[in-house]
């Protein structure tokens, strides 16, 4: 009776370990594994500190528009929320695409907070300034987004190329020199003294549009998103089904090979940088002609950052950057809301953002893990099978050779 | 004790030893003696590289017990193996290329002083002095003070053995030592066993090399997958006797090579000149030509320049000075996939590193060198279906061994079967040259076999081929033309038969005669 | 003039002190490019420290309380620098990845907690820690040589501490037994292994080591240019210290050299924007120059260098 009860529990062990191990399943059970990891400590966290945590992940669906609020400010309601929230995950799965191509090639890509503000700041510059229609402006917006990130990411992968400068450090320093550049010039030219921000961009050229109602309610239309999920799979088709994926992927995983097999490997690090800085790009439009419509000097935009763990949470997958992103900005989103609703520290979001990251980081451990117990867990049972058989049969074979 | 020649020295009693899905020792028993060279031989996989592992401390038995030196001992680490007096020279160096020899030697058990009384450093001073004495007294020469990246092949091996006689290694395991060195430097190894044994160390050889076993060892355990088959004596005991035991069935030797039919040129390269990256010449005027139905083999110890005559022909590396052409075109300044277009087939040395992608399925890795052409993609995107289907004609026309057809991931299948499926795709490009570098490298008797009788069948089918090999049996077995390459240069060009093995030895050691 | 050669050398020294950090941990093996988040890390823990013996002694003379958050630093960054060397050394995760990982978690979890710590004891959620500026002191007879004896005067005490730590990092990493099993660990650790040596182990002390030292580097900002601790600590030093490792080729000497020339060049920067009268604005423009010149000089000598042989890659004993 009692064996039968340990071979239950066992199993339960195996089963969880068989689908942290699986190539098929380990995809889905590995980031979910994380995101419970993640959502237990931060449960620890508050608990020590006092603070409920299921007031605390109530408030974030909350202010995400995904369950309703106690009260709301005039003329919004859940949907509106919603609408915001999904303005705001826009930038953060553009962003995590450009992060997941580059990792595709073996590269990492921390300059995309970088080519955001570049970006965002040469568009607003260009066409938030400008007197154009929304029919010229918008799709204009979202050129320039693509040239001037594509450009900052082919400079970077460029001196990866010639110069063999590893591109985490190229890529920090532009953000920083981005940084102070952009800064120096909305300070110098297009400040708003009141709002120490530069000048908010035309409407005209936001990707959002703002001031309609629905029904008396106040809603905004997110474009960025729709055109962020039409991406992810642009970017899946691309990764999964084209040459030039294969050759990306290639890069990422053999460069050796991939120059044996005649893939040209510095075009292919130049053009994945370069996409991620394009895709970068449309994550620095939607975000400040997208969401907001001003620029604050100086100030990196953490979306660059926590793409990172929106990437390394969904398995390097385009697809899988959707739930991720949708889930990473609950948090990000929700972090005003929560602070001013419950009283917790509002740098908590940043903190379930670096907790998802670290225990994604560990993915690739834990499968390791899983999949040796699960042969090991094979292996006694093949084991115990033929000591059974051996038994009923009796005697061994005798070493030697021609028994076969 | 010298001269008591019945004292075991070390016993391995009923050693077993399971890794995740293999038994790589199944209850086996040796007992070797004190002041004998003992031989283990056996198969790629046979167990004989594990066994010695767990002497040296490198993993635990499963079950069963060691003894050494009469003493029941339990091995957990290296150092207990070294305090044992147990010393191993592994097959591939352990060695720190930027330190000096003497560092490389102490490294683990530095003779240290304090300045002061207080403060410790290493005395390397002492070091380089005792380490002096210790190769003179053992005939392994060698100058404590250069740095182990200036020192060729067979003088890093004399380090790794110093490792262990500084250690006072009286138990001295070798790993396959002889796989790089020219016959010469064989001979001064073997010298040197022989040397060893005199001043009452016991010795014991890993080799699949029968001649080897042959002229040195005492006694011999065969090994067969996993389990013991016997102890020989090896004076008594025929080559082919323990050739089949080896593996377990007959073994043919000789493979039955038709007759010659050249036909027409169709590489010729002219005074090539390879600069490395430290921009010295490691390919030095180098010209030779290849006709349609040759073998032309390169002999030479590694690290003479023949693999950067092969990357050279297929593009990885660039071309210094002069021309290569295919089929009477100069292909000298064309990228690598135009040149694998014209008709150039590789495989290269490091199946893992270059021949394939490990963490990519078998059907990408089959099709990497033709995804980019019709029908394979079409536009930009990739046709699966005919991709797969590719692959699975590759798959049963080489018997490819693999768990899930042609979703396996290529981590999971096992050397030999890396190996056919770079050389199934390879041939499959129907190139007119295909260069085998290495090809045999690591494989076990059967895989081997299968692999030279896949480079006959292309010979027969007049296809040139250029075969760079480390293993002189390989290339007196399989080469129509023999080039034996010296620092560079290609010292002598003939026929295969004009050649005799010494002879090859000699060139190869830059011996230059007629 | 004299402006330039005092805080030049500050930098400079701070600088230092987190590339020996960096050199230890990639001379073992382990990429290391968390020093941005342990610096953060280790000035988190001291300023916290000096913070609570103030609130609780009630004692402002700062002296021995610099003392003790420059101990606490080092072993705040020392305990934080475990987490890298877990993943990397147990785990076998991909370093880059684990480096990021630690910056990243280092902002979120330095930004939490000090706004969490704030509010308890004065019940304002601040971000801030302030820990005031370090005093300064003349080395005496130094002072007065023409010219260098600038570089004596008005030191920070911390200087001092960095230069005798790094002259024992660099004993020990070239003169001991330790440092040669260091060494090797980052070039064949399979030699290391074969010879007896525990390879995980020495590259987690070595990690260790990293944490504690950038820690420290990352108090004496703290005590020196922003004078507390906010998110700001995070202002990419730690990647200009692995950029001077870089031209240093991983030696601890050529890498000082580095590091003088980073510093002159930021405290030339600000004298020249004195010097011309230029707007605040164009003043945080030159800001950038230390990025600047790390990228031009990474252009110019990326192709010659060295790194660690066995960098970036976990040991794994099975490989032979």
């Amino acid at each position: 009776m009692n064996k039968d009860v340990r071979q239950q529990k066992i199993d339960v062990r195996y089963a969880i370990a068989e689908l942290l191990s699986n190539e098929k399943t380990s995809k889905i059970a590995t980031p979910i594994l994380s995101i419970l990891l993640t959502l237990i400590t931060t449960a620890i966290l508050l608990l020590i500190l006092g603070s409920n945590p299921i007031t605390a992940i109530l408030g974030f669906l909350r202010a995400g528009g995904f369950i309703p609020k106690p009260s709301y400010a005039s003329n919004n309601n859940m949907f509106t929320d919603f609408l915001l929230f999904l303005g705001i995950m826009a930038p953060m799965l553009f962003a995590s695409l450009g992060f997941i191509i580059s990792h595709k090639a073996g590269l990492f890509n921390i300059g995309i907070s970088g080519e955001m503000l570049i970006s965002g700041f040469i568009a607003t510059l260009l066409v938030g300034y400008s007197d154009l229609g929304p029919w010229l402006a918008k799709p204009l917006v979202l050129l320039i987004g693509m040239v001037v990130g594509g450009i900052v990411g082919a400079i970077t992968g460029f001196l990866k190329y010639k110069f063999n400068i590893h591109e985490v450090i190229t890529s920090i320093m532009f953000n920083y020199i981005i940084n102070y550049v952009t800064g120096f010039f909305i300070n110098s030219y297009y400040t708003n003294p009141f709002t120490r921000s530069s000048m908010p961009a035309s409407a005209a050229s936001r990707l959002t549009i703002t001031g309609l109602k629905l029904n008396g309610i106040n809603i905004s239309i997110p474009l960025s998103i729709f055109i962020a999920i039409a991406v992810a799979f642009l970017v899946n088709f691309l990764l999964e089904r084209t040459v030039v994926g294969l050759e990306i992927k290639a890069t990422g995983l053999n460069q050796d090979c991939a120059r044996y097999a005649g893939i040209n490997v510095s075009k292919n690090i130049i053009k994945a940088m370069t996409l991620s800085g394009v895709l970068a790009g449309l994550a620095g439009v939607s975000y400040y002609l997208g969401y907001y419509n001003t620029i604050v000097p100086k100030k990196l935009p953490d979306i660059g950052y926590d793409s990172i763990a929106v990437s390394i949470l969904g398995n390097s997958s385009p697809l899988g950057a959707i739930f991720a992103s949708a889930l990473v900005t609950i948090f990000q989103n929700g972090s005003t809301y929560v602070s001013s609703s419950t009283g917790i520290a509002k740098e908590v979001a940043s903190l379930i953002t670096g907790l998802l990251l670290l225990f994604s980081a560990c993915n690739t451990y834990i499968k390791y893990r899983a999949g040796k117990y699960v042969r090991e867990y094979l292996d006694l049972k093949n084991a115990a099978v033929v000591k059974t058989q051996a038994a009923s049969e009796g005697g061994q074979n005798i070493n030697g050779f021609g028994v076969h | 004790m010298l001269g008591k020649m019945d004292q075991y020295i070390v016993e391995m009693l009923n050693i077993t030893k399971r890794f995740p899905g293999v038994v790589a020792n199944d209850n086996v028993t040796l007992r070797i003696k004190q002041g004998e060279i003992f031989a283990l031989l056996g198969e790629n996989g046979a167990g004989k590289s594990t066994l010695m592992s767990l002497l040296f401390g490198l993993y635990e038995p499963d079950a069963g017990e060691i003894i050494v030196k009469g003493k029941k001992v339990h091995l957990s680490s290296a150092k207990d193996a070294s305090k044992l007096g147990i010393g191993m020279v592994h097959q591939h160096f352990k060695l720190v290329p930027d330190y000096t020899i003497a560092e490389n030697i102490i490294l683990g058990d530095e003779p240290k002083r304090k300045l002061l009384g207080l403060i410790p450093y290493v005395d390397i001073k002492k070091a380089n002095k005792e380490i002096e004495e210790l190769s003179k007294f053992y005939k392994l020469e060698v100058d404590p003070t250069k740095l182990i990246k200036d020192v060729n092949v067979s003088v890093q091996q004399r380090v790794e053995i110093l490792k262990m006689l500084y250690r006072e290694a009286d138990i001295l395991i070798f790993d396959e030592p002889t796989a790089i060195l020219t016959p010469q430097e064989i001979e001064r190894l073997l010298e040197t066993m022989r040397e060893l044994r005199a001043k009452g160390k016991t010795i014991i050889l890993i080799t699949h090399k029968l001649e080897e076993i042959k002229k040195v060892a005492d006694r011999c355990a065969i090994l067969f997958q996993g389990k013991l088959v016997g102890v020989y004596d090896v004076a008594t005991t025929s080559t082919q006797k323990m050739a089949n035991l080896m593996v377990g069935r007959e073994v043919v030797f000789a493979q039955k090579k038709e007759k010659d039919n050249f036909g027409e040129k169709v590489l010729e390269v002219k005074d090539l000149s390879v600069l490395n990256a430290d921009k010295f010449e490691v390919v030095k005027n180098v010209s030779f030509s290849i006709r349609g139905g040759e073998i032309f083999a390169i002999a030479g110890v590694a690290g003479n320049g023949q693999v950067e005559i092969a990357d050279a022909i297929a593009g990885l590396i660039k071309i210094n000075k002069g021309k290569v052409f295919l089929k009477g075109k100069d292909i000298t300044d064309y990228p690598i996939r135009d040149r694998l277009l014209e008709g150039i087939s590789y495989i290269p040395e490091d199946r893992q590193k270059t021949g394939v992608i490990l963490d990519f399925p078998l059907y990408f890795n089959l099709a990497i060198k033709n995804y980019f052409q019709k029908p394979f993609s079409e536009k930009g995107v990739l046709n699966q279906t005919v991709i797969k289907q590719f692959a699975q004609k590759l798959i049963s026309k080489y018997d490819i061994r693999c768990g899930q057809a042609e979703m396996t991931l290529l981590r999971s299948m096992s050397g030999g079967n890396q190996q056919k499926a770079i050389v199934a795709r390879e041939i499959e490009q129907n190139s007119a040259l295909l260069i085998f570098v290495q090809p045999t490298r690591g494989l076990d008797i059967g895989a081997i076999e299968n692999i030279h009788r896949r480079i006959l069948e292309e010979r027969e089918k007049g296809k040139a081929i250029l075969l760079i090999s480390l293993e002189l049996d390989e290339i007196m077995k399989l080469a129509d033309t023999i080039g034996v390459i010296y620092n560079g240069e290609l010292l002598k060009i003939a026929p295969a038969k004009d050649f005799t093995i010494n002879e090859v030895g000699q060139f190869m050691m830059g011996v230059k005669g007629a | 003039m004299d402006l330039v050669f005092i805080d030049g050398l500050s930098f400079a020294l701070i600088l230092l002190i987190m590339a020996v950090a960096a050199i230890y941990s990639e001379k073992s093996g382990v990429v290391n490019l968390a020093i941005e988040g342990l610096q953060g890390f280790g000035a988190f823990i001291g300023a916290l420290t000096a913070i609570l013996i103030t609130h609780y002694t009630n004692d402002s003379s700062s002296s021995w309380i610099m003392y003790v958050a420059l101990l606490a630093a080092m072993v705040g960054g020392m305990v934080y620098s475990m987490l890298h060397a877990v993943l990397c050394v147990k785990f076998q995760s991909n370093q880059v990845i684990s480096g990021v990982v630690i910056n990243i978690l280092s902002v979120a979890l330095t930004g939490f907690l000090t706004s969490v710590i704030n509010q308890a004891i004065t019940g304002q959620a601040s971000n801030k820690f302030m820990v005031g500026v370090s005093p300064r002191f003349d080395v005496p007879y130094l002072k007065d040589i023409p010219v260098i004896g600038a570089l004596f005067k008005s030191m920070y005490p911390f200087e001092i501490i960095i230069l005798v730590i790094v002259f024992i990092a660099w004993y020990v990493l070239y003169k001991t037994s330790f440092g040669m099993h260091l060494r090797a660990c980052g070039e064949n650790p399979h030699a290391v292994d074969a010879a007896g040596g525990n390879v995980n182990k020495t590259r987690f002390i070595a990690v260790m080591v990293s944490g504690a030292l950038s820690g420290l580097g990352g108090m004496c900002v703290a005590y020196s240019i922003s004078a507390q601790f906010s998110p700001t600590i995070y202002m990419g030093y730690g990647y200009l210290a692995i950029a001077a490792m870089i031209f240093g080729n991983w030696r601890i000497i050529p890498t000082t050299l580095a590091c003088f020339f980073f510093g002159f060049a930021r405290s030339g920067g600000y004298k020249l924007c004195l010097v011309l009268g230029l707007s605040s604005n164009v003043s945080e423009l030159l800001m950038m120059l230390p990025y600047v010149l790390t990228l031009l000089l990474l252009v110019f000598f990326s192709k010659n260098t060295h790194a660690p042989a066995a960098g970036g890659q976990p040991f794994d004993k099975g490989r032979r």
